[in-house]
């Protein structure tokens, strides 16, 4: 029966403005639905492969992509984090001298810098540099067809690839954090020193009075865990199913990178409300 | 990554390898770092004196802009409400005096948190999105072509990409910091019991402050393309190259932003006195 369908077909063809935009509304949702739903199955695989006694990682990969991410982002991640203490006590700046609160300078860059800034800056700056790296890699070694190699030749591309590098992206952001949460409090004093005139000895009785406890420190490594299980997942689900050639690469490095920073800032929020 | 290319070992030297690697990492530093003045010399030159191609513009300016609305203002919205709940915590620790907290947040906001957090945003959308397309470009030659018909590449592929950068990041950052105060006044509502009337306060709120955050806009959108156009430029190698070329844009552009962020701000705290 043509007769029918013919004028639905051509009412698909050209669609109203309301129909286009729920239309293309709903197409967006499908879409991202999809992603979620792919990089979920990816997180089960990895899961059971960490399940299994004894684990299916491949042990000189992991240590090899410790080594690529962790030395080779140190540069990046001690000027970020240098800078960015030095930010903080800039921007403190107007309203320490409205209070005439030098005391505090510590104990303010102390909290801003361990709860959120150094986990929140390092995990955008890691996920810049070793999340698309990573993505880069793996799609690469998809478009070479490396996979269906590794397949071909009975290797579980899970467990040799991407559980290494997932398990080494959350070590490394772990590591560079506790590392920047240091970098950032000397950036502070020296800025504190420089442009405000405290003594480094007023700035870390600040930072010690008390008012600061391990919880804040804990909180912030408990975050940096948080995003880099997110970078790394992101990371890891749009190397793997990158299409297209070269530009297909680029587009699969733009998209782990904004799925990463967009979920690193909502993940961000719910840890925040859950630790208090 | 490129380090043989600069001068070849020293064979047989006594010094130690230490000094060597710094040395490469100093020329190459330098090398870059003139690469990436003189691509922003030659942008500012053909956007005075090159063609006039408002199609291009206006096309960047929706990838650019109309693309990144949402994106922007959903992690602006969490942003401002991390924020506002943070201070909020610590603030009842010290002095639990609620009455300042929206004036001083705004003045934050308006001084550095939307243009610095905005644009660190922007640089992972736009900055990886303008070198993965030039990065194409160049692995299949494109660039290349566009050489062979006289046609320089900074013109045609940097200068449209600048131009819609430049406003497109100064409005998007506008509509993020209003997104990221309304989201903070909502948190103070609920969770301190903040009325809004008391929270929308633009007490604090001066002219250096306003000339500040917009200086920051306006530094942050012309160093994003420049520096990731930069990146996707000098791509080689196929795919990986490709892949590569995103990676050093997101990242050069968000440590450019954090330097940048740091004059800038050190500069109107010498001027202005406020950051």
């Amino acid at each position: 029966m043509p007769s029918p369908v013919a004028p639905l077909a051509a009412a698909a063809d050209e669609p109203g403005a309301l129909e286009g935009a729920a239309g293309a509304a709903g197409a967006a949702f499908l879409d991202m639905a999809r992603t979620v739903g792919a990089a979920a199955l990816l997180f089960v695989q990895i899961l059971r492969r960490l399940a299994a006694i004894p684990p299916v990682v491949d042990y000189p990969e992991l240590r090899r992509n410790m080594h690529k991410m962790t030395v080779k982002s140190l540069p990046i991640v001690v000027v970020t984090a240098l800078f960015t203490g030095a930010i903080t006590v800039i921007q403190a700046a107007p309203v320490v001298k409205r209070f005439g609160a030098e005391g505090l300078l510590g104990w303010g860059a102390g909290f801003a810098t361990l709860r959120e800034v150094a986990p929140l800056l390092t995990a955008l700056m890691i996920s810049g540099r070793v999340g698309a790296n990573n993505t880069a890699e793996l799609g690469t070694m998809v478009v070479t067809e490396q996979i269906d190699a590794l397949r071909a030749l009975a290797i579980d591309p899970v467990g040799f690839l991407v559980l290494p590098r997932f398990l080494a992206i959350v070590a490394t952001l772990l590591l560079m954090t506790l590392y920047a949460d240091f970098l950032a409090l000397l950036g502070a004093a020296f800025a504190g020193y420089g442009l405000l005139q405290i003594e480094p000895q007023s700035f870390m009785n600040g930072l010690t009075g008390g008012l600061l406890n391990f919880g804040d420190v804990a909180g912030g490594l408990l975050k940096s865990v948080a995003f880099g299980l997110i970078i790394a997942l992101w990371s890891c689900h749009f190397g793997m199913s990158t299409t297209g050639g070269a530009p297909g690469v680029g587009r699969s490095v733009k998209a782990a990178v904004v799925a990463s920073a967009a979920g690193v800032f909502i993940v961000d929020y719910l840890v925040s409300f859950v630790i208090g | 990554m490129k380090d043989a290319a600069v001068s070849p070992a020293p064979a047989g030297s006594t010094s130690p390898r230490f000094v060597y690697d710094l040395g490469v990492l100093g020329v190459d530093l330098f090398v870059s770092g003139r690469e990436l003045a003189l691509v922003f010399v030659r942008t500012l030159y053909f956007l005075v004196r090159g063609r006039r191609d408002r199609g291009a513009v206006v096309r960047q300016m929706h990838a650019i802009g109309v693309e990144s609305l949402f994106f922007v203002s959903i992690t602006m919205g969490f942003i401002g409400m991390i924020f506002v709940y943070q201070s909020g915590v610590q603030l009842r620790r010290v002095i639990p005096d609620f009455s300042q907290l929206g004036a001083t947040y705004l003045e934050l906001l308006v001084r550095d948190l939307a243009a610095s957090i905005g644009a660190l945003i922007l640089a992972t959308r736009v900055g990886a999105g303008i070198a993965a397309e030039i990065g194409s470009m160049v692995v299949t030659e494109q660039v290349d072509a566009l050489r062979m018909c006289a046609a320089d590449p900074i013109d045609f592929l940097i200068v449209p990409r600048f131009a819609a950068s430049l406003v497109m990041c100064t409005a998007l950052i506008l509509v993020a910091g209003a997104v990221a105060f309304a989201t903070g006044a909502l948190t103070a509502d609920l969770a301190f019991d903040v009325p809004l009337r008391t929270f929308c306060s633009a007490a604090l709120i001066g002219w250096p402050h306003v000339v500040t955050g917009l200086t920051k806009c306006l530094a942050y959108g012309a160093a994003i393309p420049v520096v990731s156009g930069y990146c996707g430029l000098s791509t080689f190698g196929g795919s990986e190259g490709v892949g590569w070329a995103t990676t050093r844009a997101v990242v050069n552009s968000s440590l450019a932003i954090i330097v940048l962020d740091a004059v800038i701000s050190t500069g109107s705290l010498m001027i202005f006195g406020t950051g």
